[in-house]
């Protein structure tokens, strides 16, 4: 992308010269033939995404609570240093960091196990890739719900209908382990996601290979080990990234499903303390900058993998 | 050193009615190299992965060495096989590659290391083997993957077609070091091609197949010389021989106004058939220009320096019919001259149901 970028522009400056006199025509330089059609997208994304972005700067810098009267006043970094010796920050920080790795790394298993499982023909295969696929394309505040009430609901939820059976007491999950309900529920949401990225891992490896490690006297356990785990690597990099950019900012699933107690990540918090409750729009707006700078990096170094992953398998 | 004997073996694809290997009767000798050479379609790849026990026999037995294996795993069949596309494992070094088979059998660090050196002596890769096989070229990740094969030490290779993805000149470089080094291990091999310059000049025997079915099996030399069908005399040889289909008339098979010759032997077999038409296959290298002899058109003219194929069209049982002629490269004929060929060398002559007549 960027080297191409860098070619176009001299690629122009030369056939410029040459054909802007031949064609009086063209009032537009080539270039901008093809910048003009994109402009007003990129405008839009600027406006929406930057300059609010600018604002919450400014914001997290100033003292401004919305439901007082009190004029907004700028106090420095205060605001961050603030955030330093909050618990509910930390406490939330640490939940944000549990849930995502937790829940990253279960789905990535289960979908390595669920891709493997599809990898192979068999009678139904589309239609048991349709199914799989099905809970991420569910809504997260629809799935939230479907887990709070008939899932879990300890009254008339499924799965204390069976515990029940089995002669034991009722549970109310999302009380008593409001974390792990949120975990549970992301993970079947995320299973299908890495199962995909797998997927098309496996169906990349090629087959002669697996064919070669058949005769050098591999067995399948050691096959996949040796040889399937090193090529999907990557995609498993991929998929983690991927996950851990989505999982760290989830929200519906906390709010349908716990309100946050017990489970508040930092998106959460950011929430309780502005347009949930607190008001607080000033030190809201640095909890999200601080968020925003982790999101960043992860987000860089994913893009990195991510063109890691592209040259490796074009050579 | 082990004998390999396909006895009866077919295999039919799940959905499809017709074998893509049919009735398999074939021995390879001990340290031999038989060469399975096809068009595409001929089943000779179905051949070798069943060997191989990559695909299943549907009917009939293999045996290597005397011992069943057609219901042994690829692991238990003591093979190496390299492949079309050699099939490296792309996250191991040359070093990984070549000795993940004996990693397998768990042989110690130090006899492997010891016999993967020693591979990539003979193979010349000892510069490579901390190389991942992306960052070799074709010819080095061909010879990677026949190290691969030979550190095994194994009852037989199986080659798939392993010089393909080569260019035409490292091609018939590599050619002759693999035979080389086939005769020098003395490991029987089974090797498989779709070219036959390569199956005629590697191969110690050559099984040519068509549809499923085993042609004709057979030194180079008898392949060339005396092949059993038509098939087979019009897909060994470059430029391929020249069939010509012909009516008897007379109790002779007529060119034009010139007599085919034919041996005592083969006229006689020829009075007992009971077909009127017949092939007449008549190689490039047997037929000449001359001064008085069947007249044509040069249609085209292919010089190759050392030699020339003239394309002659000429006139036969009312049809137009071209020859090519082989001549030496000093050839002073134009396109569109006329010219005069005649016959310079044996005949071979296909009845109607395109076995040999002799």
């Amino acid at each position: 992308m960027v080297e191409q970028q860098r070619i176009e522009p001299a690629d122009n400056g030369t056939s410029g010269k040459g054909g802007g006199r031949a064609r009086k025509s063209s009032f537009l330089s080539e270039a901008w033939k093809r910048r003009l059609p994109l402009l007003p997208a990129f405008l839009i994304v600027v406006v929406l995404t930057q300059v609010p972005f600018l604002m919450s700067i400014y914001f997290s810098l100033t003292r401004w609570r919305a439901n007082t009267a009190e004029p907004r006043e700028f106090i420095g970094v205060d605001n961050y240093i603030d955030l330093v010796s909050n618990s509910f920050f930390w406490s939330a920080a640490w939940n944000s960091i549990l849930m995502t790795v937790v829940s990253v790394g279960l789905s990535l298993l289960f979908g390595t196990g669920l891709a493997l499982l599809l990898d192979r023909k068999f009678f139904g295969q589309g239609f048991a890739r349709t199914l799989i696929i099905t809970p991420f394309l569910v809504m997260p505040v629809v799935a939230g719900l479907v887990w709070k009430n008939q899932m879990l609901n300890s009254s008339f939820g499924v799965i204390n209908w069976f515990i029940e059976g089995l002669g034991m007491e009722p549970i109310s999950f999302a009380s008593r382990y409001p974390l792990w309900t949120i975990v549970v529920v992301l993970v079947w949401q995320w299973t299908p996601f890495m199962m995909l990225i797998i997927l098309a891992g496996l169906q990349g490896q090629s087959s002669s290979v697996l064919e070669a490690a058949k005769v050098d006297g591999a067995n399948g356990v050691s096959t996949f080990f040796q040889i399937t785990l090193p090529h999907l690597r990557s995609y498993l990099e991929l998929g983690a990234l991927l996950g851990v950019i989505y999982l760290s900012q989830v929200y519906d699933h906390i709010r349908v499903i716990t309100r946050g107690t017990g489970s508040a990540n930092l998106p959460y918090f950011v929430y309780l303390r502005s347009i949930g409750g607190g008001w607080q729009f000033g030190a809201a707006s640095a909890y999200s900058i601080v968020v925003v700078i982790f999101s960043f990096i992860i987000a860089n170094f994913g893009l990195r993998v991510l063109s890691g992953l592209l040259t490796d398998e074009g050579a | 050193m082990a004998v390999v004997e396909y006895k009866d073996v077919s295999r039919i694809y799940p959905g499809s009615e017709i074998p893509a290997v049919n009735t398999l009767n074939l021995t390879v000798a001990s340290g031999e190299l038989l060469v399975l050479v096809g068009p595409s379609g001929s089943g000779k790849s179905t051949a070798l992965r069943m060997l191989a026990g990559l695909e299943p026999a549907n009917e009939g037995s293999i045996h290597i060495d005397g011992a069943d294996v057609t219901d042994f795993e690829p692991q238990q069949r003591d093979i190496a096989m390299v492949f079309q596309n050699y099939a490296l494992y792309p996250q191991m070094t040359v070093a990984g590659n070549m000795g993940f088979a004996l990693k397998q059998r768990k042989v110690p660090k130090a006899e492997r290391e010891a016999k993967v050196l020693e591979a990539a002596r003979i193979l010349d890769l000892e510069p490579y083997l901390d190389r991942k096989p992306k960052n070799l070229s074709g010819g080095q990740r061909q010879r990677v993957a026949m190290g691969r094969a030979i550190v095994r030490e194994p009852k037989v290779f199986l080659m798939d077609e392993p010089l393909s993805n080569l260019d035409a000149k490292l091609r018939v470089q590599t050619r002759a070091e693999l035979a080389d080094l086939q005769a020098r291990l003395g490991v029987t091999t089974v090797y498989v091609t779709h070219d036959q310059v390569e199956a005629m000049t590697m191969g110690h025997r050559v099984a040519v197949l068509k549809d499923g079915f085993l042609q004709q099996v057979d030194a180079p030399k008898e392949l060339y010389h005396r092949p059993a069908n038509r098939f087979v005399a019009g897909f060994i040889g470059s430029p391929a021989m020249n069939l010509i289909p012909t009516d008897r008339i007379d109790g002779k098979v007529t060119f034009g106004s010139f007599q085919v010759p034919l041996d005592a032997q083969t006229e006689k077999a020829l009075a007992s058939q009971p077909g009127v038409a017949f092939t007449v296959g008549i190689r490039p290298e047997h037929l000449q220009l001359v001064t008085s002899g069947i007249p044509g058109e040069v249609k085209l003219l292919e010089e190759l320096g050392s030699e020339s194929y003239i394309h002659v069209q000429v006139q036969h049982e009312d049809r137009d019919q071209i020859l090519v002629v082989r001549t030496d490269g000093d050839a002073t004929v134009s396109r569109g001259s006329t010219v005069n060929v005649g016959f310079n060398g044996p005949v071979h002559l296909f009845g109607e149901d395109g076995l040999r007549i002799e």
